[in-house]
């Protein structure tokens, strides 16, 4: 018998709760929360969960990404960035974590959906010392 | 170079840079443990690609699950944190190679660990690859001089092919490997030496001993020692396999041995286990054939179409008890082109090597045999099995006619030829030689304790007297009626002038 894992169990769960009015939903949690006791996946609810959290901003087109900068980003970078974003991922919404990391020396770094692009002098730096100490050819 | 030149150069280099831009693919540890990494992300990971962890260690994908991947961690995982970010590479984990790497100590990743300073890398090669196909490949018919006369004479190994040495522990079978690479001086030969989960004053002592006997300048060691991670012991033979490779391209022929691959099974086991795959028969993964058949298939001889060149392995498994019936050293058997069995009761009789010629064979290396040695040889093995027949039975009674009587002598002998001491390998000549006075019978009358004497001053007789024998085996690799007749008479010479 193959496994069934979080991964399918939070798609079921997203698919039972899809388009249900709210009258209907009080109803499809009880029978999800019955489902996980009776089946002894209480323990494992926190990542379904997650699962299920990456499955409603896939679907729904959001895209969650952290940005870190060594300094504040202006108003105006910022729209340039949730745009930019709102392209590369083809999303309608963009949730953005601002980090203020001074390490980095400056410039700016996005992570999102698992990419990463990396716009900071650190970076800019460590490509440099790798260039400079390169094995000649 | 003055202060302002290395200014000058600095700023050209600086000004050459040009910094890149890309999206790269990241993950981040939810699990580090002996040496495996859980991660999570890493979204369209290959199997078998390289990751970078932010601590600067590399690692390779080899369990890609539906919400983590499993990495082993090629070197330190004690620096590696949980939430640590992971970066993937795009790339199968390559190796720095270059001719440079002759006379060096290396470790599993390519990087030389005998403090004999940086090496400069010329390309980087992939460390697995699937071993050459058949239209670029080429049947054995060129010998490896291994210049252990048994192996030699009974057993021959041919370039390209693939002759496991199995033995207990302590029977002579990294000593064969060690005498085989100190016997390629001058034979056109390139020899790596794969040293897995092997205590590092062994190899010291290895290394010592290669450096003495001038074997170094066309040596290559690969070491992953037993106080490093099983994950560096995993890849240390592809990676050596790939150095070889790298010398093949180049048209060479090398010799590789991997010393040894029950260790490797063993390495490969842990990281299995760890990495939660389901263990089958000795808790081995069900995969563990196939780790060693991709591995040894490299071995191979090529058409001078695509580039000529051969690599020849001599894989080395370690039994416990005797007992070649388990499940690694079948496999292995099974893979390889032959066996050289090695045997603990011959080791204490004295016969050393403790060659077991009854069940040694070799599967291909017959057709690399020169022509003189396999005509010296058939009568040989005939002598031998006939002996080891009638040993059995003669230990009853002493009642033996004479042809019996004979041929046990003449087995006898042929043992006491077939001692060989650690680091003295012989040369092919030397060895036909020997081979022909006894199989012709002239050591007959010599008795057993006195043949190793009597072989020495043979062959110093012989090649002062019998030059133009010498020169036909040496040049056209079989005598003429000329040449025997010359070494016929020298042999006789010698004898009577001893006796």
């Amino acid at each position: 018998m193959a496994t069934i894992s979080n991964n399918d169990i939070a798609r079921a769960i997203y698919l039972a709760s899809k388009d249900k009015s709210s009258g209907e939903m009080h109803q499809v949690h009880k029978n999800i929360i019955s489902f996980l006791a009776r089946k002894r996946l209480m323990s494992k609810s926190s990542l379904i969960l997650a699962s299920l959290e990456k499955i409603i901003n896939s679907e729904g087109g959001k895209v969650s990404a952290t940005v870190a900068s060594a300094k504040r980003l202006h108003d105006e970078e910022e729209k340039t960035l949730v745009h930019f974003l709102k392209k590369r991922y083809s999303a309608k919404e963009v949730a953005l974590t601002k980090i203020l990391d001074e390490k980095l020396l400056g410039g700016f770094r996005v992570e999102a959906n698992n990419e990463v692009i990396d716009l900071t002098i650190k970076n800019k730096i460590r490509q440099l010392q790798e260039y400079l100490t390169r094995p000649a050819n | 170079m003055t202060t302002n030149h290395l200014v000058e150069n600095l700023k050209k280099e600086i000004e050459n840079f040009k910094a890149q831009i890309k999206v790269e693919k990241v993950g981040r540890v939810i699990e580090v443990f002996d040496g495996i990494a859980k991660v999570s992300g890493l979204s369209d990971i290959k199997s078998s690609e390289m990751v970078t962890f932010g601590s600067g260690e590399a690692g390779v994908a080899l369990n890609l699950e539906e919400d983590a991947v499993g990495v082993i961690i090629l070197g330190d995982f004690s620096k590696i944190k949980e939430g640590d970010e992971v970066k993937a590479t795009g790339r199968i984990l390559e190796i720095p190679v270059s001719d440079n790497t002759l006379g060096r100590v290396v470790n599993a990743l390519g990087s030389p660990i005998d403090g004999k300073g940086p090496m400069r890398a010329e390309k980087a090669y992939p460390i697995e690859k699937v071993a050459p196909g058949v239209i670029t490949r080429l049947s054995v018919d060129q010998p490896v001089a291994t210049g252990i006369k048994v192996i030699d004479a009974i057993i021959p190994i041919g370039r390209g092919q693939r002759e496991l040495l199995i033995g207990d522990r302590q029977t002579g079978k990294t000593a064969i490997a060690i005498d085989t690479i100190l016997n390629q001086k001058g034979q056109n030969m390139i020899c790596v030496y794969v040293s897995i989960g092997q205590k590092d004053s062994k190899l010291r002592k290895i290394e010592a001993r290669l450096e003495e006997g001038g074997a170094m300048n066309y040596t290559v060691i690969v070491s992953a020692g037993a106080s490093e991670a099983a994950s560096l012991s995993y890849i240390a033979p592809y990676t050596g396999v790939s150095i070889a490779e790298y010398f093949m391209d180049q048209g060479k022929d090398v010799l590789i041995i991997y010393d040894d691959l029950s260790k490797h099974a063993v390495a490969y086991r842990e990281i299995s286990l760890l990495l939660r795959r389901p263990p089958g028969r000795e808790a081995y993964p069900g995969d563990v054939f196939y780790l060693h058949s991709r591995l040894l298939e490299r071995a191979c001889r090529r058409n001078e179409k695509y580039g000529g060149g051969s690599i020849t392995a001599l894989p080395i498994i370690e039994t416990q008890a005797g007992d070649i019936s388990a499940y690694i050293p079948t496999n292995v058997i099974s893979i390889t082109d032959g066996q050289i069995f090695l045997e603990t009761d011959l080791f204490y009789k004295g016969i050393r090597p403790a060659v077991n010629v009854g069940s040694s064979v070799s599967r291909v290396g017959s057709n690399a045999q020169i022509k003189a040695m396999k005509k010296v040889a058939g009568t040989l093995k005939l002598d031998l099995a006939q002996f080891r027949e009638l040993e059995a039975f003669a230990q009853f009674g002493s009642d033996l006619d004479d042809a019996t009587k004979r041929q046990l002598e003449r087995g006898k002998r042929s043992v006491e030829v077939l001692k060989q001491l650690q680091y003295a390998p012989v040369k092919t000549e030397y060895q036909v030689v020997t081979f022909y006075a006894l199989v012709k019978g002239f050591m007959d009358d010599v008795p057993i304790e006195k043949i190793k004497e009597f072989e020495k001053k043979l062959i110093e007789y012989t090649e002062r007297n019998a030059k133009t024998f010498y020169k036909e085996i040496a040049e056209k690799k079989m005598w003429t009626d000329k040449g025997e007749a010359e070494l016929v008479k020298a042999i006789t010479d010698f004898k009577n002038g001893r006796h």
